[in-house]
């Protein structure tokens, strides 16, 4: 007998049953437990574990006056009740689903689509067509980003090591490195993968479109290999925006929005009033100072001075590269 | 060890639970064709006929023949007579419930939206014992930041066909101007979101970015969408005014990320690459964002831009 087959007969047998079925009574119906008793126990045990990890609510039920000590699924935590969605609630919630599912790069896809199929379960009539897209890999090559995180994601919920191979862009080398996965985390179109790393011996942060070769941990697989710290936060690690990288000590830092960028404080920086003064505290000078000129001359540093004065240098170089025109 | 998918998961795990999910579904729409219930399931024609295939299998004991799921193709249509109890899916597994949770994280749901409610309500529906590793699962992934607000009201919009009101700031004008659009696709792209629409106030169908868009507020006014010619992002390929960008070594490695093959080698580290110049003010600041390490090589109009820019600030 196939074990999917062995596992659906148990739970119809589980599902059906108004006492609870005692391990003789299972062992009796199934001659796949044949065999020695030990072996045939922890058969079902790992059977049990299967079906209990897909979520479905077997219990064991110590004996009473109606009946043996045994096993049932509880009914009422099995079947899925209806959510009670109202069609523009299954439209918006179908919406951000189907298109985190067709961007191709989402950790977790095939749960996404079990998902998306189980809360359209109780529509009546077609689903809704989604509008929303999302191209989230912002990169040349991003074939292999969808088995990537579909791996991470397992090795992160399963709390698994893994081997990883990182290129790092600004030495051009690839490192060889352990890490012990906690999150991911996207920004800007990109997946960061933040854990602990062996070699360096400290939380890391890693692109995900950087890990040339991954492996998971194959040993003992139902058991953790590591416990995240406690208190431990994905934001912590992960730079919302690029002045927020923790190279220094905080640094306040004064801009002015002029022009057409004058209404827009709150849009281009987070935790903002109206405009147009911004301030900002930043940990990465030179990743600010990159942002405010992404967003033209417009946008202007009003101090401190040797911020300013960076900015400057960088606006000189560029003329310069640019100058034959210009004279 | 047992057979895994790609993806990390036991095979057994997947079809386990896609054959849970089957006999409710085809007891629930009896008599959709195999390929109407293959689409639905996310399956291969082949592969469904093998799932059925299985499913008359499965019984509970003893194994009389009204103990057996009866599932069966007539005149290709799927029809389920006996489904053995399996009348509903089992509920949302706390991966589930995480993926569909960050899924609708990234369109930035609000207080009292419809996007907000509908996740209170699928925290409801996951099993007791499932709510903590959920929760906890829930830190695992994190994508708040990714969408821009107003996203969610500008989805309710889409999908409920309702006209919205937003300030727009275009790249000419000094002030915002509220507009009234009638909302058809969001998308991002390389980070950033744009929402394409028709236009009420300017009589046609445009791009809007995210980043000049506010207060988007939803109308009680609905209308019909047209199978509308889509606002798109023009492309290499289809600019006629492409700019020439050559890349300091430093910033290569970055650029051949982003670009791949269309990354040119130019001697000394340095890569070059073409950009559409449709929007000069996009490819200026695009240029200076680079700090220094990126040079217009042509042509003139777009180098004189980027050097006037970099003037202003000196």
């Amino acid at each position: 007998m196939e074990r999917t087959e062995r596992l659906l007969d148990l739970v119809a047998l589980l599902l059906d049953a108004k006492i609870p079925v005692p391990w003789s009574g299972i062992h009796a119906s199934f001659p796949d437990y044949g065999g020695s008793s030990e072996a045939s126990e922890r058969k079902f045990e790992r059977d049990k574990a299967e079906l209990l990890e897909l979520g479905i609510p077997i219990e064991f039920k110590q004996a009473n006056d109606e009946h043996e000590a045994g096993y049932v699924i509880d009914r009422e935590q099995y079947y899925l009740p209806e959510p009670g969605l109202t069609p523009e609630e299954l439209a918006v919630l179908y919406a951000a689903g189907s298109a985190s599912l067709a961007s191709g790069a989402f950790p977790g896809r095939q749960d996404l689509a079990h998902a998306l199929r189980k809360i359209g379960f109780f529509a009546d009539g077609p689903l809704p067509v989604p509008k929303v897209r999302l191209e989230l890999g912002a990169l040349a090559d991003a074939k292999e980003l969808p088995g990537r995180l579909e791996l991470l994601w397992s090795a992160i919920n399963a709390r698994k090591s893994i081997d990883i191979d990182y290129f790092s862009p600004h030495s051009r080398e690839l490192t060889h490195r352990r890490v012990d996965p906690y999150g991911l985390a996207l920004r800007r179109g990109l997946w960061s993968l933040v854990g602990y790393c062996h070699l360096r011996r400290s939380i890391r942060t890693f692109h995900v479109h950087r890990v040339r070769a991954l492996t998971v941990n194959s040993k003992s697989p139902k058991s953790a290999d590591f416990e995240p710290p406690k208190g431990f936060a994905l934001q912590d690690y992960v730079a919302h925006w690029p002045w927020q990288h923790r190279f220094h000590e905080p640094v306040e830092v004064e801009l002015e929005l002029t022009g057409t960028l004058a209404p827009l404080a709150r849009q281009l920086f987070p935790d903002q009033s109206e405009g147009p003064t911004v301030i900002i505290r930043a940990t990465d000078v030179d990743g600010l100072i990159k942002y405010v000129m992404s967003l033209g001359p417009e946008a202007r540093v009003r101090g401190p001075a040797e911020v300013q004065a960076k900015l400057q240098t960088l606006a000189r170089r560029v003329l310069a590269s640019h100058a034959e025109v210009t004279q | 060890m047992n057979p895994t998918t790609e993806k990390g998961r036991p095979l057994v795990y997947e079809r386990l639970r896609r054959l849970l999910f089957l006999v409710p579904f085809v007891s629930r729409n009896q008599g959709l064709t195999v390929d109407e219930v293959a689409a639905a399931a996310g399956l291969s024609t082949s592969d469904l006929l093998e799932d059925l295939e299985l499913l008359t299998l499965v019984g509970r004991p003893p194994f009389q023949p009204d103990d057996f799921v009866d599932i069966y193709v007539d005149d290709d249509r799927v029809y389920v007579d006996l489904d053995q109890r399996l009348s509903a899916p089992p509920r949302l597994t706390a991966a589930e419930g995480v993926a569909l949770a960050s899924a609708a994280e990234l369109l930035r749901p609000a207080a009292g939206d419809a996007l907000r409610s509908a996740l209170q309500k699928l925290e409801r529906v996951l099993p007791e014992q499932a709510v903590q590793r959920y929760r906890d699962m829930g830190r695992q992934l994190d994508v708040t930041v990714e969408g821009p607000t107003g996203l969610a009201t500008l989805s309710q919009g889409i999908v409920e066909h309702r006209e919205v009101e937003l300030d727009y700031l275009t790249a000419n004008r000094a002030t915002t101007e509220r507009r009234r659009v009638q909302p058809h696709e969001l998308f991002s792209f390389r980070g950033q979101w744009y929402l394409s629409a028709q236009c009420l106030s300017r009589g046609d169908t445009r791009l809007f970015r995210f980043d000049r868009l506010s207060n988007a507020t939803l109308t009680d006014v609905r209308f019909t969408p047209s199978p509308q010619v889509r606002a798109r992002l023009p492309t290499t390929s289809e600019s006629e005014k492409l700019v020439r960008v050559r890349f300091e070594a430093g910033a290569a490695p970055y650029i051949v990320e982003r670009f791949g093959d269309e990354a040119r080698a130019v001697g000394e580290g340095r890569v070059e690459v073409q950009v559409p110049g449709e929007s000069e003010r996009w490819v200026t600041q695009w240029v200076l964002s680079f700090g220094g390490d990126a040079v217009v090589i042509e042509p003139e109009w777009a180098r004189k831009a980027v050097a006037t820019a970099a003037a202003a600030w000196l």
